[in-house]
C-alpha cells in the first residue's frame, strides 16, 4: 500500500515538478526512459476539465461573474477536449512533416502533462478566492497568471524536447499547429454545415414524394 | 369539449396578453418583472385646453406652470397647475429698453415678433428663451412675454455661410444656467453643445462626443489616396438630441447612439465640458440593454433612440425612448430604477414622445403623435423607491432601508432594494447579514467591505485558537521529524 502511495506521488506530482523545474533532463527521462505515462497524461486532461467546471461555479463572490445557474458542464468538458484533440493532431501532422521525432502518443502526454500547474496551482487559488477582499484579489490573478505561465512554458518545452527541435523551428511549429487547428476547425464546421443542407434536401424531397 | 377547453384556455390567457408587462434588467442581464414605477394619471390635449394643437415640440415646467411650443402653429401655450389653459400667444411685442436698444442700432421696425417653426423653450429666473428654429434664432422674453433680446448670426465658422460647408444656425434645444449662458443643440452641428453667453456672442463647443477609429482603420485610410478618403462615408461624432440642466449646472445631455457611443447616449456635462455621469449599476444607462439588430419586419429593432431627459430631486432622472415609447428612470449612481410607459393611440397611451418634464413628482410626457400630454405618476411601489433613494442620498440609511424592505415586499427582484438593505446591516456592524443581501444585490464593493469586517471579527474571536493550532501543528512536524531522524539512527546536529 504504502510503495502504491509512493509511485502516485511519484507520477503525479514529483516527476510532473521535476519536468517542470528542469525541462531538458525531465523530457530526456520522459522521451528516452518512457517514464511519462499516457493515463497521468490522461487523468490530467479531466482533472483540467474538472477544474473549468469547478472554477465556474466557485470562484469567489467577488470575481465571479458567471451566473451559476447557466452552468453548463457538458460544454465545459467538450470545450477541453476539443481543444486538447485539436492541438495533439495539429501539432502531430505539422510536425511529421517537419521531421519531428516525437509520435502522437508522446505528443498527447506532453499536453496533459503540461496542464499538470495549471491544476496544482488552480484548484487551491479557486478556494483562495473565497477568502480574499476586493483588494486582495490580486493574489488570485498573480497565481493564476503564474499558472498560465507555466503551463505554456511546459507545453513549448515539451514539444522543442520531444521533436527535437530548436528554439526557432518550435516556434515556427506552434504557429504552423495554429494554422492547422483553424484550418481543422473551418472545416468541421464546412461539413456540419454540408451535412445539414444535405439532411434538409432529403427530408424536402421526401416531403415532395410523400404529398404527392 | 375542445371548443370548451380553447375558450377557458381563451379567458386565462387573454388578459395577460393583453396588459404591459413592466420589467426590469436583473445583474446578469435577464429581463425579470418588474412592479411599475410610474402609471398614467391624466391628460391634457387640444379639446381640453381649448387650443389647436398641431406639432408640439417641447415643453418646459417653471413656476407650477407649464410652457408649450408648437411648430405648426408657431404658438406659445401656458398651462396652469391645474392643467387649464393661461394664455396662448401668438406674437410678442418688443419691451421699452428693447425698443431702446434697437433705435439706438439704428433699427426703425418696432413691429411685433412672432415665430417660426419654434422646437425648444427653456423658461428660468432671467426670462423665457426660445428656439425659434426657422427664423435662425433665440428669442428672449421676459416675463411679461415682451421680447428683451434676441440671438442670431453665431460667430463660428461652422455658421460662414460663405464657406462650402457652412451651414445656417438652426437651434433646436436649449437650457440657461443661473448665470444666463445658454447651452443650445443646434441642427447639423456635429462639434458638442453650444455655449452662448448672456449677451448672445458665441462661446465654445461643450460636451464633445469623441470618435474613435479602431486600428485597422488607421491603418486601411493611410493607404487610401486623397479621392478614395473623400469617397468614404464621413466619421462624424453624434449628434445631441436634447439637453437639461440642473441645480448645479452640470447639464444633462441625451445624444443618439452609434457604434462610437453605444454606451454613453446619457451623459452629465460639468462646467468644464467633461462628461461625468456615474455608470455603477449592472449595465451602464442607455436605455434597453437588448435589442434586435438585423433587418426584421415584425418587431422594432436597434438601440434605444433617447429624444429627451428630465431631473428631479436626488439625482433621479428620466430618460424618454422615442423609438419604443419607454421611460427609463435612473438613480444619480446609474442603477436602473424602473421601465415605464407604453405605445399606443389611446390616451393614456403616447406613440411618439419628443419632450418629458418632471412637474413635482409626475412625469409629463408631450406626445407629438396624439397631440396629447400625457402625465404619469408614482405608483406606491415607485414612491417607496424614490424616498429610499432620497433618504440614502441625506445619509438616513436606517429610513433608507425601512422603505427598502416595503420596496422587497412588492417587487421580491428588486435587486438594488437588496443593497439597500445590506448598507445598513453594514454600519451596524451585522456583517454576516450584510453579506448575504450584498449577495442578493450583487454588488462585490460593499460585499467585500462586508466580508472584510466578518473575518476580521472571526480572527479576532478565534485569535488563541488560531495561533495556538498554529503552534501545535508546526511543533508537532518538527518533533515528528526528530523522532523519525533518531528512529533511523541519525543525529539532529549534524548531517551525515
Amino acid at each position: 500500500m504504502k510503495t502504491k502511495l509512493k509511485t502516485i506521488y511519484n507520477d503525479y506530482v514529483k516527476f510532473p515538478k521535476y519536468i517542470l523545474f528542469h525541462p531538458f533532463d525531465g523530457f530526456e527521462e520522459f522521451k528516452r526512459y518512457k517514464k511519462g505515462k499516457l493515463i497521468v497524461a490522461i487523468v490530467f486532461i479531466i482533472l483540467f476539465a474538472f477544474f473549468r467546471v469547478f472554477q465556474y461555479q466557485y470562484t469567489g463572490f467577488i470575481i465571479n461573474e458567471n451566473n451559476p445557474l447557466m452552468l453548463n458542464s457538458l460544454q465545459e468538458i467538450f470545450s477541453v477536449l476539443l481543444l486538447v484533440v485539436l492541438f495533439s493532431v495539429g501539432n502531430w501532422s505539422v510536425t511529421t512533416l517537419m521531421e519531428g521525432k516525437g509520435s502522437y502518443k508522446e505528443i498527447l502526454m506532453v499536453t496533459g502533462y503540461a496542464l499538470f500547474p495549471m491544476i496544482i496551482m488552480g484548484f487551491p487559488s479557486v478556494i483562495i478566492s473565497n477568502f480574499l477582499t476586493l483588494e486582495e484579489i490580486a493574489f488570485y490573478n498573480l497565481l493564476m497568471y503564474m499558472a498560465v505561465i507555466a503551463t505554456g512554458w511546459m507545453l513549448f518545452m515539451g514539444i522543442l524536447n520531444i521533436h527535437q527541435y530548436g528554439l526557432f523551428k518550435t516556434l515556427i511549429a506552434f504557429i504552423a499547429t495554429l494554422v492547422a487547428m483553424s484550418i481543422m476547425m473551418f472545416l468541421g464546421l464546412l461539413f456540419f454545415d454540408l451535412i445539414q443542407q444535405f439532411i434538409s434536401f432529403i427530408a424536402a424531397i421526401y416531403e415532395e414524394i410523400s404529398l404527392r | 369539449m375542445i371548443k370548451l377547453f380553447t375558450l377557458a384556455s381563451l379567458l386565462v390567457t387573454m388578459p395577460v396578453s393583453f396588459i404591459s408587462v413592466n420589467y426590469n434588467y436583473s445583474y446578469y442581464g435577464e429581463t425579470i418583472h418588474s412592479a411599475p414605477g410610474m402609471t398614467f394619471a391624466a391628460y391634457i390635449n387640444a379639446q381640453s385646453l381649448g387650443v389647436t394643437l398641431t406639432s408640439p415640440e417641447d415643453l418646459v415646467v417653471y413656476d407650477e406652470e407649464i410652457y408649450l411650443v408648437d411648430s405648426n402653429t408657431n404658438n406659445l401655450i401656458v398651462i396652469d397647475n391645474g392643467f387649464n389653459l393661461v394664455k396662448e400667444y401668438v406674437s410678442f411685442s418688443l419691451s421699452t429698453e428693447y425698443q431702446d436698444y434697437l433705435t439706438d442700432q439704428g433699427v426703425v421696425d418696432f413691429s411685433d415678433i412672432s415665430l417660426d417653426s419654434p422646437h425648444g423653450i427653456d423658461v428660468n429666473d432671467s426670462g423665457i428663451y426660445i428656439c425659434d428654429t426657422s427664423n435662425f434664432r433665440i428669442v428672449k422674453l421676459n416675463h411679461d412675454f415682451e421680447v428683451i433680446a434676441t440671438f442670431q448670426d453665431m460667430d463660428d465658422k461652422t455658421f460662414d455661410l460663405e464657406l462650402d460647408d457652412g451651414i445656417e444656425f438652426e437651434p433646436m434645444k436649449i437650457t440657461v444656467d443661473a448665470s444666463e449662458r445658454m447651452y443650445v443643440v443646434a441642427k447639423g452641428v456635429y462639434e458638442g453643445i453650444m455655449e452662448i453667453n448672456y449677451d448672445g456672442d458665441f462661446n465654445r463647443f461643450t460636451g464633445v462626443n469623441p470618435i474613435v477609429l479602431t486600428p485597422f482603420e488607421i491603418f486601411s485610410r493611410s493607404l487610401m489616396t486623397e479621392e478614395q478618403i473623400a469617397q468614404l462615408q464621413l466619421f462624424l461624432p453624434t449628434e445631441y438630441t436634447n439637453v437639461s440642466i440642473n441645480e448645479k449646472s452640470f447639464i444633462y445631455a441625451t445624444s443618439k447612439t452609434s457604434e462610437n457611443n453605444a454606451d454613453n447616449p446619457i451623459q452629465l456635462i460639468n462646467p468644464k465640458g467633461v462628461d461625468v455621469i456615474t455608470r455603477n449599476g449592472y449595465f451602464p444607462p442607455k436605455g434597453d440593454i437588448h435589442y434586435v439588430i438585423g433587418s426584421n419586419n415584425y418587431v422594432i429593432e436597434g438601440p434605444s433612440e433617447l429624444v429627451d431627459i428630465s431631473s428631479t430631486d436626488h439625482g433621479i432622472y428620466t430618460v424618454l425612448d422615442q423609438k419604443r415609447s419607454r421611460l427609463f428612470t435612473y438613480d444619480s449612481e446609474g442603477n436602473l430604477l424602473y421601465i415605464n410607459g407604453d405605445e399606443g393611440s389611446q390616451s393614456d397611451k403616447f406613440s411618439e414622445g419628443v419632450a418629458i418634464e418632471y412637474f413635482n413628482d409626475d412625469l409629463l410626457i408631450l406626445d407629438r403623435g396624439t397631440k396629447t400630454i400625457v402625465v404619469y405618476q408614482l405608483t406606491e411601489f415607485g414612491a417607496y423607491v424614490n424616498q429610499a433613494i432620497s433618504y440614502h442620498d441625506e445619509g438616513k440609511f436606517e429610513e433608507a432601508a425601512l422603505i427598502w424592505e416595503e420596496v422587497v415586499k412588492i417587487n421580491s427582484n428588486y435587486e438594488i432594494a437588496f443593497n439597500g438593505i445590506g448598507k445598513l446591516l453594514l454600519r451596524q456592524e451585522n456583517y454576516k447579514e450584510a453579506m448575504e443581501y450584498f449577495k442578493l444585490g450583487h454588488d462585490t464593493y460593499y460585499y467585500s467591505k462586508a466580508f472584510k469586517g466578518y473575518r476580521n471579527d472571526i480572527i479576532k474571536n478565534n485569535f488563541g485558537l488560531i495561533i495556538g493550532s498554529m503552534v501545535v501543528v508546526a511543533g508537532g512536524l518538527m518533533g515528528y521529524k526528530v523522532y523519525s531522524t533518531y528512529k533511523k539512527g541519525g543525529s539532529i546536529l549534524y548531517e551525515d
